[in-house]
């Protein structure tokens, strides 16, 4: 792997969306969680939980510690607030990080990676290489994570290595 | 084009499906129903469209667009407009 780049697959998380139900609020999803859900494409993270803002009402709520009932436990704990379904299987994280993270994520994505239009604790649902995906970035590094469905994670790893080719650090 | 997304902020026209006209109101009975599902303006000028965010935050929002410059004036989510 060149030099300014680690590419690597996060191994173990649990990682389910939360969907705020029609008449409930964010506040009841922060006060349920004990970590305050962002209002917007942010991320905040508490007690080994990471809500990650996908839309307005919308999260993905991810651990890294995850138990065998953890998304049970989850929707237990926001009855009548919010809907939960188990992503676990469904997707997989790359972790990008490295002087070179932003460039080459930013030959695929057509937003503003830069900051401040985007920097630590910012969240963008979009589009790389027709494959939707879910960025938010993690530390200065920069540190991004990438979540995507699994089924595209062989073509999103074949984009990976054709478009980080020429970096120059 | 770049459309902007009460949510998610600028993001580039590939992201939305075009729905068309926002104005058209769905009759509460057979009136006015044809009219509602086929007849439309061909505004040139500002008019108020529905977009939705399909490769972003899926929601459906309203774009208010000069559709002679293409200038955008500004959106709103579309269920703010319906409630």
């Amino acid at each position: 792997m060149a030099k300014g780049l680690e590419i690597s697959e996060c191994q173990r998380f649990g990682l389910a969306t939360v969907m705020l139900r029609k008449n409930a609020n964010h506040a009841a999803v922060g006060a349920a969680l004990q970590v305050a859900a962002p209002a917007d494409p942010t991320w905040v993270a508490s007690n080994e939980l990471t809500m990650i803002g996908t839309g307005p009402g919308m999260w993905l709520a991810l651990t890294e510690t995850p138990s065998q009932h953890w998304s049970a436990t989850l929707a237990e704990r926001l009855a009548g607030v919010a809907s939960v379904s188990d992503q676990s299987g469904g997707y997989v994280i790359f972790r990008i990080a490295g002087s070179s993270a932003r460039t080459l994520l930013q030959r695929g994505a057509f937003i503003d990676l830069t900051p401040p239009a985007f920097g630590a604790g910012s969240v963008a649902t979009t589009v790389i290489a027709h494959i939707g995906v879910i960025i938010w970035q993690i530390d200065d590094v920069p540190t991004f994570h990438v979540a995507l469905f699994r089924s595209f994670a062989g073509s999103f790893r074949e984009w990976l290595d054709t478009a980080s080719v020429n970096l120059t650090f | 084009m770049r459309i902007p997304c009460p949510y998610c902020g600028e993001r580039d026209v590939q992201e939305f499906v075009y729905r068309g006209d926002a104005s058209p109101v769905r009759p509460l009975g057979e009136d006015g129903f044809y009219e509602y599902v086929y007849l439309r303006r061909n505004s040139a000028g500002v008019m108020r469209e529905h977009w939705y965010h399909a490769q972003g935050c899926r929601n459906w929002i309203e774009v208010q667009r000069n559709t002679q410059t293409h200038e955008i004036l500004g959106s709103v989510f579309a269920r703010r407009v319906a409630l």
